[in-house]
């Protein structure tokens, strides 16, 4: 038999965005799935979703209520969703109650009535919710391995996609025949973690398809249920091959440091004290990109977009104007639960609507303060994602991070990232001649030559301006409190590296 | 609060089609009596027996103090009316004197359907139950916008 005989199996949308994605391009048309979870995990809200995504009135979605939440209030609560669409109701999806039999009989005269149903409506979707209040009844695990059996059978030979809904705890996985007999479990949890809830979900098995292993976020909103990726939407995305191009900052002598600017999709760090001017230096790297027609993403913190741009407009730089030209997004993304899968998704959503070539994360403790408590313990891992994915489709970024200022030590950053980045920049304070100066210094550019000098530099209100050439005349200027050593001023032109990669 | 006139109005729509619709010989030829029952169909497989036994006797203790002829009038366990007799006979003179009795229990009937589900999805269901009728914007709940 040739590969072109084999059975195609059709994919339906989930309607839930970003599960699609995770389960593989879509779920399996006839196959048998299981959503369990505790209550309040959101089962009853991606069931609906799917069944609004795939019912119609020649092939409708017939939703069997049992003992669980009464299909009224179930109803009143669910079309507070905006998926919700009334008009299907009850020509595509129609709501039937069980629970009468249920209670009187046993489970053999359920499957009769769910039989009955579904000749007669021919339906594309089944939904049991709840699955669970169904199967307490049996009088041993034979019948309910029987009753599951022939249930799943005949639901799939009726051409039917079904979703039972179940609430399990995680311990009852195991030998439950319910599970061995499902095409797809789909498990759902939210877990407190300090102040804050996080809700994950796990594809535990999912026949003939490819899906995403792991824990991947999901929120609740006014859409419903909220699916992001821990491959963040990007599997079917080709990488982009390495670039050689070079970006500017806009500031000369930065980029001859640089050996002609930051490599294209290069991670750069710019680490400093507070008021160095990591901000400063990260707002004329996006502007700019934005000047030579490169559009930008800004996502902020710590301060607002307002206020971002109108510090931009301080130092000579309109960054009011791009944004209403669509060539500037600034992100504000400060809510206290965030996870680092919905924070890309905001960003790559951003990075899609304009093409975005730079992005500008400032700072990366606000970043991680954004986070759900959480999702702080992973924060390492999921930059490691986030930045692999985006740099992978070819965008730049340059995030910015506070490092404590010592005099004893030169911390590249407080997270023990700066493998995670291709180039490090650092700012720091020197005390110099009864003045409190700042020096700069291009620790790390993976794959190019940089400079070794320390340049002293200030912000003035054209941003950053590096001054002079190296400092030469003293020793010690990284310990932050140098020694003069009576050398006249270099003329030297920038050394650069002859390594292409500084280990740090 | 009584049963808005919006509600009223529906019922009446619901009665005279009934009216239209039914036949005398059968049992229960009460135009009000076949829409309670329609009701308790149609709501039957949406909420069960007892999801319906509880939307109609909130209903019913609703309409008394506005129909005191419905005093002695009860929901059975199934959904069903009790005191059909009595009933029935007060439902025969709400076919010439709308207002009263049946029609104030049907209107607070789906007065609660409308409060629960709102009126898209109350709709939805009585197209459902009366796929003759049609029930749109100009003669919705919000009462006849003509």
């Amino acid at each position: 038999m040739s590969t072109q005989d084999k059975v195609k199996i059709n994919k339906l949308p989930t309607g839930v965005p970003g599960l699609d994605e995770i389960v593989g391009g879509g779920l399996p048309e006839f196959s048998f799935n299981i959503i369990a979870g505790a209550p309040g995990s959101g089962k009853t809200t991606l069931a609906h979703q799917f069944v609004f995504a795939n019912a119609s009135p020649e092939r409708p979605a017939l939703y069997f209520t049992v003992l669980g939440e009464s299909a009224i209030k179930m109803l009143r609560y669910q079309q507070q969703y905006t998926f919700f669409d009334p008009a299907k109701l009850p020509g595509a999806i129609r709501f039937i109650n069980l629970s009468q039999v249920v209670l009187a009989e046993d489970l053999g005269a359920v499957l009769e009535q769910i039989t009955k149903e579904v000749e007669k409506a021919n339906p594309a979707v089944v939904v049991v919710d709840s699955f669970r209040t169904m199967v307490r009844k049996p009088n041993s695990d034979m019948e309910l391995q029987s009753f599951i059996q022939r249930l799943a059978l005949f639901l799939a030979s009726w051409q039917a996609t079904t979703f039972l809904i179940g609430e399990y705890a995680e311990d009852e996985l195991r030998d439950n025949p319910v599970f061995t007999v499902a095409d797809g479990l789909f498990w759902l949890r939210q877990t407190p973690e300090r102040n804050s809830v996080v809700r994950k979900l796990q594809i535990v098995k999912l026949r003939g398809q490819d899906s995403v292993p792991g824990l991947h976020t999901f929120r609740i909103t006014d859409a419903g249920v909220q699916a992001f990726s821990r491959t963040f939407g990007l599997t079917g995305h080709a990488k982009n091959p390495p670039s050689h191009r070079r970006l500017s900052f806009g500031i000369a002598e930065l980029d001859k440091m640089l050996g002609g600017g930051v490599r294209e999709g290069d991670s750069v760090l710019v680490a400093g004290s507070s008021g160095t001017g990591k901000s400063v230096l990260a707002t004329q790297f996006i502007a700019e990109g934005i000047r030579q027609g490169e559009p930008g993403i800004v996502a902020v913190f710590e301060e607002r977009p307002q206020a971002y741009a109108e510090r931009a407009t301080s130092l000579g730089l309109d960054l009011e104007t791009p944004q209403k030209e669509g060539k500037l997004t600034i992100l504000y993304l400060r809510p206290l639960d965030l996870s680092v899968d919905e924070t890309m998704h905001s960003i790559l959503d951003a990075v899609q609507k304009i093409g975005a070539k730079r992005l500008v994360i400032d700072s990366l403790a606000g970043f991680e303060m954004a986070l759900s408590p959480g999702f702080r313990a992973d924060f390492r891992e999921s930059l490691y994602r986030m930045i692999f994915a985006l740099t992978g489709i070819g965008v730049t970024i340059l995030s910015t991070v506070e490092v404590d200022e010592s005099f004893t030590e030169f911390p590249f950053s407080t997270y023990s990232i700066s493998f995670l980045t291709d180039d490090i920049i650092r700012l720091r304070y020197v005390s110099i001649d009864g003045q409190l100066r700042k020096i700069m210094v291009v620790i790390k550019m993976r794959g190019g030559n940089h400079a070794k000098d320390i340049r002293e530099y200030e912000i003035t209100s054209k941003g950053v301006v590096i001054l002079g050439k190296r400092l030469t005349n003293y020793q010690g200027l990284i310990s932050g409190i140098p020694t003069y050593s009576r050398r006249s001023d270099s003329t030297e032109e920038p050394s650069l590296d002859t390594g292409t990669e500084h280990k740090t | 609060m009584t049963a808005t006139p919006e509600m009223r109005d529906l019922v009446h729509r619901l009665l005279t089609y009934e009216a239209g619709a039914g036949k005398s010989s059968e049992p229960m030829g009460s135009p009000a009596l076949r829409v309670y029952e329609k009701l308790r169909q149609s709501l039957g497989e949406l909420v069960g027996v007892a999801g319906f036994y509880s939307l109609a006797s909130r209903a019913l203790a609703l309409a008394k103090p506005e129909a005191p002829s419905l005093g002695k009038a009860r929901v059975s366990a199934d959904g069903a009316l009790q005191g059909l007799g009595e009933i029935e006979t007060q439902f025969e003179i709400d076919k010439n004197q709308a207002g009263d009795g049946g029609i104030i229990l049907i209107a607070r009937l789906l007065g609660l359907l409308r409060i629960f589900l709102g009126e898209a999805l109350t709709l939805s269901l009585l197209r459902n139950a009366w796929p003759g009728e049609a029930f749109d914007d100009r003669n919705s709940a919000h009462g006849r916008k003509t």
